[in-house]
Formats: structure tokens, C-alpha cells, sequence
């Protein structure tokens, strides 16, 4: 396992900031963009991606990669994801622990699976191809469910704590993630965090979602709440100096609202740091 | 049960949306801790999935909502969603087939005026991201010695696409996409009318403008790699009316102002390429 070195704080690269970022080089330390909205053959974002890459690094964060689909991996998808890495030269490319359709078929979602002995297998076998095929480790994050199997024979933590290490790939802990299906299935979120291999993850996912009181649901169209902060702050010192960045992806706010939340993360961050000093002294 | 099995079923339950048939699925689900009924938490994803290729075709189809109003447009979007199922893992390409569903559907095919927006709104989408070509500008013809030019043949920037249009379909859309008009937006009349335009990518966004016929006709020639002088002397053109050779160098220079041509050569006798180097 080779873990690539932190980034420190990013954002999801979204086309309505293109022209801030471009003229005001805000004070990010990397981007993060959505792989599948610039497989393209060429235009605007292109164009604007290259020009954000010469002054930030990039991470690649796929939603249709399909790791845990039934059917065979879309070999035409792996090579176009391939020839953008290729032309990124991304820090990392993630996708989720996910399927997105079967039959040929995709419903343009993260969909769960039953936490079985049969689906982790199937699954790190199937990372394990994409790494062959891609030729680099990949970054997998927990999604957020709505739904939970009577099928299940494990945990969620436990499910992706064993994936990671037959498939030897990284992780992305998605906090907001953690929360919402810890909510829904009622699961402790702290286990969930102090399950997953630590040494593993190589970046946090921080987003907001919207609570429909008797289940929640990850919508990136608010900011991060108090409950996600807090669970931030634990999975940090469980998880030391890992790139951490804000995904938005509805109800754009000012860019500054963003940064604000990464200054967020930076001060949690620097607390957490400064007693740490105190206590080694 | 098998995960092969148990996501065909998951799949056919979202495809199809909530009711009786979701039985077996919903026996498979653990009972919240917080009170929600399994249907309600299957429902986040048939609802998110009806929700979210709906988005898809609003924003590729501003015009089309608008001359169909938001029922119809509704209607179309569901019939869409329920008979082409989205193939393709980059949710971009999912409203690409909307045009051809509606020519095949009995339902749409006779709405010639809705078919003509859906084909014209594709051609702005597709344009936006075709491959990136540099474009040349008038002053490249300078690179030919006058003898050449009756036999130079010009290559189109790959974004380009000619449209034939029920008539009134241009007006709609820019209505449609004006924020001052945006609500009294008319659908082009019932008839046999047409219209032509031209849709291609110039600075990184989508243009287009109306055609004249014989601008359309010299276009489509160009485009299909006859030479500037052959022009004036091609049965299509005949059809569409005489066009003088000044009336065409007209055409050629606003082709290059508009950023359409991306490469010009000399045609030999054998219709083989000269560059201007060689030439």
C-alpha cells in the first residue's frame, strides 16, 4: 500500500465558480473533480479544468464506476477514465462502494448492496481489476443508504475494513456519509469511524444533507451541520493528517461560504493540533 | 438470495417506480429505527430516479418545456424516462436519443414543431462539448495564389451541425431561453414550413444562427468537401436558387468570422489535398 502524500483543504470543482477561482485564486489547496462531467471529447470544461490544473492539484472522484455491479466492468468507461488520468495526472482517482445498474442499464445513482461474504468478495475482485487496469490504487468511499438487508451478514464498517484490505486499495471516509447512515440505520457513528482501517484513508468527504426527520438523505445543498462537525473532529484524530475538502453540489452558495467551511476545518484542525502539542509537552 | 439476483430485482423496482410489485423487495429491507416505512425509504430511490433524469432533460430542453408547456413537456419527459432507460455511465448522453424516441413514437412524431426544438436543442448540447479544433480566420486565404481559389475546399470545425427546422422553431428558443420573454413563449405553427440553422461552439458555448436556403445548401457543399468553385455549378444549389460567386465569398467570410472553418486546401484535378505550403 503506497499512501499518497495530504493535500490539505479542497473543494469540489463545480462549473459555477470556474470564473472565481480562475480570477481570484482563492486559497484552496486542491480541487476535486467529478471524473464522469469532463469525459468529454472537448469544450468549456476541458478548457477550464486545464487551466485550474496549472495552479492546483486534482483528484478524480468517479460516481459510475459500478464496483459493485453484477455486471461486467464497462470496459469503454475504464478506458476513458483512464485516458483523463492520463491527462490530469490527478493526486488520486475514487469511486464508491456502489452499484449504478445491471443489464446494461444505469439509474445514475450510488445504489446499496446487502453487506454479505458473496458482495465482498465480488467487490474486491472487481477493485482489484481496476487497479490492474488503471494501473494506479484506487480511492474508495463509503455512500450513503437509505435502505438496510435483512441479508447483511456484517457491518458496513466491517464490509469496507475487509475490502480495503483484500482489494489493498485506499479509502475516502465520507463523514456526511457516515452520519446520514448511521441516522437511517442506526448504527453509532463513532464505531463506524474507529472500525475503518486508519491507515487507509487518504481523504474526508465534509457535505451537508437534508434531514427528513424520520430519515436523511445526502443532498450536498446545505452547509455541513453541528452533528457532521462533531464527527469530523473524531474521525481527524482518529485519522491524523488526511485531504480533507467540501462537496457542493446544489444551492450554490458564494464561493466565501465555502472557504468559510474550510477555515472551519483548518481552526478544528489546528485545535486539535495545538493539544496535541500540550499534551506530548 | 444471490446479489445477482437481488440487484436485478432493486433495479426493476426503481425502473418501475412504487406499488404493489415492490412486495418482495420491501420483505428484504430491515425496519428503520426511526420509524419510516420501508416504502418511504425505497421511495428515495425510485423518486430520486424519476427526479434525476427529469432534471437531465430540463436542462437540455428549456425550449423544448417551453412551446410544449410544463404538462406535455412532463408527459414526454415520463414516456422518455419509462421506454429509454439510460445506457450510458455519463448521465451528459442520457437526453442524446430524446430527439429519435420522439420520431419514433406515435405519441410525439406528429409534433413536428417539438421534434424540430428537440433536434435543435440537442445540436446546442452536443456543440458545447465536441472536440476542440483551432479555427482559422479570413485572413488564411491570403495563403492562396488567386488562381487557386475556385479550387479550394475548406474543412468545418467538428462542432458544426446544418438543420432543416419546422419554421418559427428558432424564434421559440430564443424566446424561451430570454428572461423577458421567457413566459409568452408560441410554438411555431402547424405546417410544412422550414427554417435552416446553423449550431457550432465558438469561444467554449454553443451558437447558432438562422440560414438562408442558399446559404444552408452552400454549407452543406462545403461542408461535404466541394470545392469554393464547383459551388454555383451543383444541382442542389439549383433548387434552392441561384447563387451568384459574390454572393458566396459573402457566405465565406462570415463562415470564417463566425469561427466555423478550422482548415483550407486546393483541390487537385483528382480531388486530392494541397496545402497552402505546397500548394
Amino acid at each position: 500500500m503506497e499512501k499518497p502524500p495530504p493535500l490539505g483543504y479542497g473543494l469540489g470543482l463545480r462549473p459555477i465558480y470556474y470564473e472565481e477561482i480562475l480570477s481570484s485564486r482563492p486559497p484552496v489547496d486542491w480541487f476535486e473533480i467529478i471524473s464522469e462531467n469532463y469525459m468529454l471529447a472537448g469544450g468549456r470544461p476541458l478548457a477550464m479544468l486545464e487551466r485550474i490544473r496549472a495552479d492546483y492539484p486534482i483528484v478524480m472522484h468517479g460516481v459510475s464506476m459500478s464496483l459493485a455491479s453484477t455486471d461486467p466492468l464497462n470496459l469503454d468507461y475504464l478506458r476513458q477514465l483512464k485516458a483523463l488520468a492520463e491527462r490530469v495526472q490527478p493526486a488520486w482517482v475514487s469511486d464508491h462502494v456502489a452499484w449504478t445498474g445491471v443489464h446494461g442499464v444505469t439509474l445514475h445513482d450510488l445504489l446499496p448492496i446487502p453487506y454479505t461474504r458473496e458482495s465482498l468478495a465480488h467487490i474486491a475482485a472487481r477493485i482489484q481489476r481496476v487497479q490492474d487496469f488503471l494501473k494506479r490504487q484506487l480511492v474508495v468511499e463509503n455512500a450513503s443508504t437509505y435502505v438496510s438487508f435483512v441479508d447483511s451478514e456484517m457491518s458496513e464498517h466491517e464490509f469496507v475494513r475487509e475490502m480495503a484490505e483484500r482489494a489493498d486499495c485506499l479509502l475516502l471516509l465520507d463523514v456526511n456519509n457516515v452520519f446520514v447512515s448511521s441516522f437511517n440505520h442506526g448504527f453509532d457513528p463513532v464505531a463506524f469511524i474507529d472500525g475503518v482501517p486508519a491507515e487507509r484513508v487518504v481523504q474526508f468527504h465534509m457535505a451537508g444533507h437534508t434531514d427528513n426527520e424520520t430519515h436523511r438523505v445526502d443532498t450536498h445543498d446545505q452547509p455541513v451541520c453541528d452533528e457532521v462537525w462533531a464527527l469530523y473532529e473524531h474521525a481527524r484524530r482518529r485519522c491524523g493528517d488526511v485531504s480533507a475538502m467540501i462537496e457542493r453540489d446544489d444551492n450554490f452558495p458564494p464561493l466565501s461560504d465555502l472557504l468559510d467551511e474550510l477555515q472551519h476545518m483548518r481552526d478544528i484542525d489546528a485545535r486539535i493540533s495545538k493539544e496535541r502539542a500540550l499534551t506530548a509537552a | 438470495m444471490k446479489l445477482v439476483d437481488f440487484q436485478s430485482l432493486f433495479q426493476q423496482r426503481v425502473l418501475a417506480g412504487s406499488g404493489e410489485a415492490d412486495k418482495p423487495l420491501l420483505k428484504k429491507l430491515r425496519l428503520s429505527p426511526r420509524g419510516a416505512t420501508a416504502e418511504t425509504l425505497l421511495g428515495v430511490y425510485q423518486s430520486g430516479y424519476r427526479i434525476r433524469l427529469a432534471e437531465f432533460v430540463s436542462e437540455d430542453h428549456p425550449g423544448l418545456r417551453a412551446i410544449l408547456g410544463d404538462e406535455a413537456f412532463e408527459a414526454l419527459v415520463d414516456d422518455y424516462i419509462d421506454q429509454r432507460p439510460s445506457r450510458d455511465p455519463n448521465a451528459r448522453f442520457f437526453t442524446t436519443g430524446l430527439p429519435d424516441f420522439m420520431r419514433e413514437s406515435a405519441r410525439w412524431r406528429d409534433d413536428a414543431a417539438a421534434v424540430s426544438m428537440a433536434l435543435f436543442e440537442r445540436a446546442m448540447v452536443d456543440a458545447f462539448d465536441s472536440p476542440d479544433e483551432t479555427q482559422l480566420a479570413v485572413q488564411a486565404l491570403a495563403e492562396f495564389a488567386p488562381e487557386d481559389w475556385p479550387r479550394l475546399a475548406f474543412d468545418f470545425d467538428p462542432s458544426l451541425a446544418l438543420l432543416e427546422l419546422a419554421a418559427g422553431t428558432i424564434a421559440a428558443y430564443d424566446a424561451a431561453i430570454s428572461e423577458e420573454e421567457q413566459d409568452k413563449v408560441e410554438a411555431p405553427p402547424a405546417g410544412d414550413e422550414v427554417e435552416y440553422a446553423a449550431v457550432w461552439r465558438v469561444n467554449y458555448e454553443s451558437a447558432y444562427h438562422a440560414l438562408e436556403p442558399d446559404e444552408y445548401v452552400a454549407l452543406n457543399e462545403a461542408r461535404a468537401g466541394h470545392a469554393f468553385g464547383d459551388i454555383c455549378q451543383m444541382t442542389a444549389f439549383q433548387q434552392a436558387g441561384e447563387i451568384a460567386p459574390e454572393r458566396l465569398a459573402q457566405c465565406l467570410s462570415s463562415w470564417f468570422q463566425d469561427g466555423m472553418i478550422i482548415g483550407v486546401r486546393v483541390l487537385g484535378e483528382d480531388q486530392s489535398s494541397k496545402t497552402p505550403s505546397s500548394a
